[in-house]
């Protein structure tokens, strides 16, 4: 009886012990979240990463049927709300945006202007800097079939080759001599027929030298053409607010007869500004931005200045680097609150408090020089916090701080002294119109030989100052980031 | 016997209650910038509470089911066998802990959290002696007589 009654209470406890088990293992994540965490933990949002996970689902599409559509594809809207709320589980939260993996690609139109000014930058004895420019652009362009190329001038042209003569043609203009009537550019007729030509998922882009040249200005003064180059530019994007322009500026050699705005045409072997004018939605640019497949294509390497018009405002994905070489002080980064640093305390002999975030940039589509200079910052706390901000470097990478400058650009080093009980840092990258289209702006085009005449072109900042102001409403902050602190 | 089956469940539930919160308790006692959140990220604070409880409780079946020997009945023997449970958690989560954190640096905050556990499974070793010693015919009387 004894055994029997022994049996049945270490049966007892082993149910017991079971039911403790079973509790514990329910609590599990399956392999679907594993491999999404490790991703992230890693340091690994790539599009491999996605690719991997892609398989995982397609290899059990009924255990994952809801990232699955009925055609058997992937529900890539499903996933990546999935992926994300993973990722806002982890420590810190972290995001991964897989938008652009499985979107259709994108088509590119290059319109090249064919104006009496401007095939000098295109001559046998030239350095072939604007035609090298466009071969990039169609180059560097990920879907080379969904590349059409027109000419413009007083209208749009289709180009009568494809697109492999158009990149072997070593004198464009020549070939193309006689498309439309060269002697003058409606800027307002070709961006006005650019824009509604574009479907969803196009890029369009402008070749020109942006010099506005319409027709009948004999004895018109300079102020009169300049303010109506300014209304132009307003008139034709205000009604055009989901469109972002982005103006990259470059250098080329000029060799042949130039045509001012009110004087006679004289020769000029130089070096002469022209531009590459990207249009598209912005979405499309935003998505091309989060993209490093179109790196090369949204920066050429020979491009002087850029500015991009229509630029909302971004959410920055930031993450603090718990652990920092230059980290001074103590805090700990808050676990129920993103950005928010707590037990603030500064140094013991010092008072500084010093510590870094990951901030990835790269959406903002602009240059490290812009993004590494400081005075583009505000930077505001009670505390009077400063900062100092550097591209990430490979180097800075470590096993153990991959997790959090994983898809980051930049590093933030904030530093002060922290003598109050709560202080909130907040960091803004300011988005004006930048000083150097002003720089590269004149207001007469009649002399060479005056100083600037190789680096400026001819009424471009009342042009691109009417652009800027179609678009400028609420768009005076390109990011912002906060970072509250509590000791 | 009705009290000794709620001492069963409240040791049961504690356990429970244990692995529940452990990210909170084992926070509370060690957090650590950077080595926390991957313990986080990794899961691995679940499976280190999971071995925790299995082994504090395993041990305490062997003692009070297996050795269950009138040789072993006095309060050091039982003594033993926690410090052998404090011993054995401890280098078995270390392996674990350095198992999930693969290819990550944190080898002197593997040991330092390893070295705190050894807390929680003398605390989860005394729950279950007290939860399962009553059943046993040579050792319900230790560490404490009933």
């Amino acid at each position: 009886m004894n055994m029997i009654r022994r049996v049945y209470n270490m049966l007892s406890i082993a149910v017991v012990m079971l039911a403790m088990a079973t509790v514990v293992a329910s609590c599990g994540g399956g392999g679907l979240e594993k491999a999404v965490k490790k991703a992230f933990i890693d340091g690994d949002t790539t599009q491999a990463s996605y690719e991997k996970i892609c398989a995982l689902i397609k290899e059990n599409p009924k255990s994952y049927a809801e990232f699955v559509t009925e055609s058997g594809d992937i529900n890539v809207e499903a996933l990546g709300k999935y992926i994300n709320e993973v990722g806002s589980s982890l420590r810190p939260p972290m995001k991964w945006n897989i938008t652009g993996y499985g979107l259709k690609e994108l088509t590119l139109t290059v319109y090249f202007e064919r104006s009496g000014s401007m095939t000098p930058y295109d001559t046998p004895g030239g350095g072939g800097q604007l035609k090298k420019a466009v071969n990039d652009l169609i180059n560097f362009f990920p879907s080379k079939d969904g590349v059409k190329i027109n000419i413009v001038n007083d209208n749009i042209y289709p180009y009568s080759g494809t697109v492999d003569s158009f990149l072997q043609d070593r004198n464009i203009y020549e070939s193309t001599k006689g498309t439309g009537n060269a002697s003058y550019t409606d800027f307002k007729l070709i961006f006005e027929k650019i824009i509604q030509a574009q479907k969803p998922g196009n890029v369009s882009v402008l070749v020109t030298d942006l010099i506005y040249s319409p027709q009948n200005t004999a004895d018109v003064s300079i102020e009169k053409i300049l303010n109506e180059e300014n209304s132009v530019a307003t008139s034709i994007f205000k009604t055009y607010k989901g469109k972002s322009i982005i103006v990259n500026q470059m250098m080329g050699d000029y060799n042949g007869q130039y045509y001012p705005y009110n004087g006679q045409p004289f020769a000029y072997n130089g070096k002469r500004p022209f531009y590459l004018i990207i249009v598209a939605d912005a979405s499309t640019i935003d998505r091309m931005s989060a993209d490093d497949k179109y790196a090369k294509f949204l920066h050429p390497s020979a491009v002087k200045n850029s500015y991009r018009f229509n630029q909302a405002q971004s959410e920055l994905n930031v993450k603090v680097v718990p652990d920092w070489k230059d980290n001074v002080g103590r805090f700990r980064v808050a676990r129920d609150e993103q950005n928010k640093l707590i037990d603030c305390e500064g140094d013991r002999e010092t008072g500084i408090l010093c510590f870094t975030i990951a901030a990835n940039l790269k959406p903002l589509n602009k240059d490290d020089a812009f993004l590494s200079n400081v005075a583009n910052y505000t930077v505001q706390s009670q505390s009077g916090f400063g900062i100092t901000i550097r591209a990430i470097s490979p180097d800075d990478i470590t096993n153990n701080n991959r997790t959090y400058l994983d898809g980051m650009t930049h590093l933030i080093t904030a530093k002060g002294k922290f003598n109050t009980s709560h202080d909130e840092l907040s960091i803004t990258l300011a988005n004006q119109f930048p000083n150097w289209i002003k720089e590269s702006s004149s207001t007469s085009d009649t002399d060479s030989s005056v100083a600037g005449f190789a680096t400026t072109t001819f009424g471009l900042e009342r042009f691109l100052q009417g652009i800027y102001d179609a678009f400028s409403a609420g768009n005076d902050t390109y990011g912002k980031i906060v970072i509250k602190l509590e000791n | 016997m009705r009290d000794k089956v709620i001492f069963l469940v409240i040791g049961a539930v504690l356990s429970v209650l244990f692995w529940i919160f452990r990210v909170e308790l084992y926070e509370a006692v060690y957090n650590v910038n950077g080595f926390s959140d991957q313990m986080y990220n990794t899961g691995a604070y679940g499976s280190v509470a999971a071995i925790t409880i299995a082994m504090a409780w395993g041990l305490a079946a062997i003692y009070y089911y297996v050795i269950n020997s009138v040789k072993f009945d006095r309060w050091y023997h039982w003594l033993a066998m926690l410090g052998i449970a404090s011993v054995l958690t401890p280098v078995v989560c270390y392996i674990v802990i350095d198992n999930f954190l693969e290819g990550f640096d944190y080898s002197t905050s593997e040991f330092t959290f390893a070295f705190y556990n050894i807390l929680f499974t003398a605390v989860t070793f005394v729950i279950a002696s007290f939860s399962i010693r009553w059943w046993s015919s040579n050792c319900r009387h230790t560490p404490i007589p009933q």
